[in-house]
């Protein structure tokens, strides 16, 4: 049986850029784009990082929670926080009864998830997912996103693993902080629809701020 | 700028939000009379005052309510359908 590849939603807006790609998690994304040295150089001051390709798995319901739970995945006990629900898995908690679970680049969470019969489930409903997901570092981060959105990011907003649901450049989107590798980096979630317009104006940013993009490899070297 | 307070969500720019109309019981169609529900149907009562709104933050999609002056545009409270009305007091500046 053939298996599906399939594409990152940003590959459109990142060919002019030749990447190196590859398929990491069942996906063709962006490798590479120029020497290391310099993508490392981009990382430390603005780097961004397309990461549509972490598998996803997304459910809502009044079980919701609780089906998580049977199956080993920890979950935030209040709404707009997100937590390590398994070693290397994300798990957001988006509303009262609605849950995304991301695996990062070690997770395999979402593939057992994936895999479990959910036709006898009551109350707790698989929904499909297609996002366009990046991570963001740099000592210009923020100064980036106070371009692109309203909220005071620097402080209160993300602290204690809470995540914020706004605009980010008009589109409505997901942001949390966390600690990648000891870096502080930021991850933004958005409808894969917008991930060509969104990974242009963050380039386009990062690249005035004397940042730019940084591949897969370089990123989780 | 423009601010309203999303009961789930906080402090927000109103960019973020769209009015879904104003908030109306229905009256039970099976035993309303046909006065009352062609009232409920095609008039609204358009005079300013303190309306009862449904407003919808579009990044989480949340529906909520906002009770708003219409006359001097001051947000009085926003909650969620159901749950008590929290009094705000800065959730809306010029």
């Amino acid at each position: 049986m053939t298996e599906l590849i399939k594409t990152s939603p940003v590959i459109g807006a990142q060919k002019k850029m030749n990447p190196i790609m590859g398929v990491h998690q069942g996906m063709e994304v962006a490798l590479s784009f120029v020497d290391q040295k310099i993508e490392k150089k981009h990382q430390a001051i603005l780097g961004v990082t397309d990461v549509s390709c972490f598998a996803r798995f997304a459910i809502k319901g009044a079980k919701a929670a609780e089906w998580l739970e049977k199956q080993g995945i920890k979950t935030p006990e209040v709404v707009n926080a997100w937590l390590e629900g398994a070693p290397g898995t994300m798990v957001l908690r988006l509303g009262n009864t609605e849950f995304l679970v991301e695996d990062q680049a070690t997770g395999n969470a979402c593939t057992k998830l994936h895999a479990f019969d959910q036709s006898n489930t009551q109350d707790a409903y698989q929904v499909a997912r297609a996002d366009a997901a990046f991570i963001l570092s740099g000592s210009e981060v923020l100064n980036l996103l106070s371009e692109l959105c309203v909220l005071d990011l620097r402080d209160a907003a993300l602290l204690n693993n809470a995540l914020v649901m706004t605009q980010i450049a008009g589109i409505s989107a997901t942001l949390v902080r966390e600690s990648l590798a000891g870096e502080q980096v930021y991850r933004i979630w958005c409808d894969s629809t917008y991930g060509a317009y969104m990974w242009e104006i963050l380039i386009e940013i990062a690249q005035e701020l004397g940042g730019g993009a940084v591949g897969l490899t370089c990123r989780f070297q | 700028m423009k601010l309203l307070n999303c009961p789930v969500n906080g402090v927000r720019p109103l960019s973020e939000f769209i009015f879904g109309g104003e908030c109306r019981e229905m009256p039970n169609p099976e035993t309303s009379t046909d006065l009352e529900w062609a009232s409920y149907v095609h008039y609204r009562d358009n005079a300013p005052g303190i309306k009862k709104e449904w407003w919808y933050h579009s990044p989480s999609g949340t529906w909520f309510i906002a009770e708003r002056n219409t006359l001097s545009d001051e947000v009085l409270s926003t909650y969620l359908h159901g749950k008590a009305p929290a009094k705000n007091t800065k959730e809306q500046s010029a």
